[in-house]
């Protein structure tokens, strides 16, 4: 059976994806309508079609899975980065920091 | 002398295939073309096997978003591919290339539909041709309406441009100096909530035709360029006095309440004036009597009787327009166009088939012309 993976590397770390057991659909999580367009009104007429019952059916909805996890996982890595990137703003406006910018980073 | 456009013909084959693949904006398209050996001429014109399309719709009020746009794109694209396929009764093992839209355009529907036609072509080791989404209009907008040598008015939702052609390039005479025209005609229909189906600018034109008063707006002819941000800032405003009621506009000689239909009209009226004028200056830079309206404005009943009006009145003039099957954005244009420059060698590498936002209508070089 064919089964996709997914590699990230950075120089914090490195990370592997799999699309683990399922059930898998073509449906993902992370690839729906934007809630905007849900909230003016919307309807989503552009679904995907079903994963067929063969091996590349399969592969699509793995493939779904797997994006999924990754579009999950870079979401919250950008989330924690704004985090980060907002305390440093708030250090060297509001508290007046003047030493090394790149010590405020690694902390 | 012409070009030689049977060098790359298939042993044994009378005959050219091209599948084109378009969405570089809200729409998706896939058409099959067929050239016929020799120069394309009206007794061997290009055969358009078939021409499929899909538009992503927003609710009213709303324009469309590049991720749910490539959303759209991406999960239409292999049910239109299949549906191309079929009314044109040929399979992959058929087709000489597979031509896509390489800009200009939205970035992310762009990279959607690039990357259905890097697979097409590794599964059915074919060679890919990027075309230039503006070529692609000019070439076809040629071919439909037999136009020789005319100057290009290039009218859409992402552009706006005069263009003539001169030594195997369309050179831009005018164009916009901010937003398109489509663009313009399209956030007013979100001003107003007009429906987006079937497309704002049709809407906009039926409600024009009950339009009675002609609302002063700014004239904008900047030289052969022109400027539509602030007609639409202008514009914009005048409808929301009318909505809130206060100081709600009125017509200066009757006194009457203006009404959206009148809003409708004026912007036409005014915008399509300014067309006229660069167009008509262009024309009599480049000494040419003939128009070719192209893009999705381009389908506007108005815009081409005004175009008319204009090019009757100088000698031998004459004005060419395609319908909506051809103006609006559709796969047919890129095939040919893209079949176009097949024919003269050109194909891209497929690490040379990255998409671009910004690509202008002169940086192609039209080898397959050489007047």
């Amino acid at each position: 059976m064919l089964v996709p993976t997914a590699e990230y590397s950075s120089p914090t770390g490195d990370h592997s994806f799999v699309p683990g057991d399922g059930p898998h659909t073509t449906n993902g999580k992370t690839t729906q309508i934007s809630d905007i367009v849900v909230k003016a009104g919307g309807e989503d007429r552009d679904q995907p079609t079903e994963a067929k019952d063969t091996e590349l059916g399969a592969l699509r909805a793995q493939l779904t899975t797997l994006q999924d996890k990754l579009n999950e996982f870079l979401t919250q890595r950008m989330q924690r980065d704004k985090v980060q990137g907002d305390d440093i703003e708030r250090r060297l406006l509001d508290e007046g920091y003047d030493g090394e910018l790149s010590d405020l980073k690694r902390k | 002398m012409t070009v030689d456009l049977d060098q790359y013909a298939k042993p044994g084959k009378s005959y050219y295939l091209a599948l084109g693949l378009e969405g570089s904006a809200n729409k998706i398209g896939v058409g099959v073309i067929k050239h016929n050996l020799g120069q394309l001429s009206s007794t061997n014109s290009a055969e358009v096997l078939s021409n499929v399309r899909d538009t992503y719709v927003t609710p009213p009020g709303e324009g469309f978003l590049p991720r749910d746009t490539a959303r759209h794109h991406r999960n239409w694209v292999v049910r239109i591919i299949k549906d191309a396929l079929k009314v044109a009764k040929v399979s992959g093992s058929d087709l000489d290339c597979i031509c896509f839209t390489q800009g200009p355009g939205m970035g992310a529907p762009l990279q959607s539909v690039v990357i259905a036609a890097r697979t097409l072509s590794q599964l059915w080791d074919l060679p890919l041709v990027g075309v230039n989404h503006c070529i692609g209009h000019i070439e076809m907008g040629r071919e439909i309406t037999g136009a020789q040598n005319p100057v290009v008015l290039y009218v859409s939702g992402g552009n706006t441009q005069v263009i003539a052609y001169s030594r195997q390039r369309y050179r831009i005479f005018g164009e916009t100096l901010d937003i398109a025209i489509g663009n313009c005609l399209d956030r007013f229909a979100r001003t107003l909530k007009i429906p987006n189906i079937p497309f704002p600018g049709y809407n906009i034109e039926q409600m024009a035709k009950k339009g009675k008063h002609l609302v002063p707006l700014p004239y904008t002819v900047k030289g052969m360029d022109l400027s539509m941000s602030g007609i639409l800032a202008h514009i914009d405003q005048l409808a929301k006095q009318m909505f809130s009621g206060k100081k709600p506009p009125v017509d200066e000689e009757t006194g009457e309440p203006i009404t959206a239909e009148d809003l409708c009209f004026s912007l036409q009226e005014t915008l399509y004036s300014m067309l006229v004028e660069i167009t008509e200056r262009a024309m009599a830079h480049v000494q040419s009597n003939q128009v070719l309206i192209v893009g999705g404005v381009g389908s506007n009943l108005r815009l081409q009787e005004m175009m008319q009006l204009m090019v009757q009145d100088r000698k031998g003039g004459s004005i060419h327009a395609t319908d909506e099957r051809f103006c609006i954005d559709n796969g047919i244009m890129i095939a040919h166009a893209g079949l176009l420059s097949y024919r003269t060698g050109q194909t891209n590498e497929l690490w040379n088939t990255v998409c671009t936002q910004r690509y202008r209508t002169d940086e192609v070089f039209v080898k397959w012309r050489d007047d």
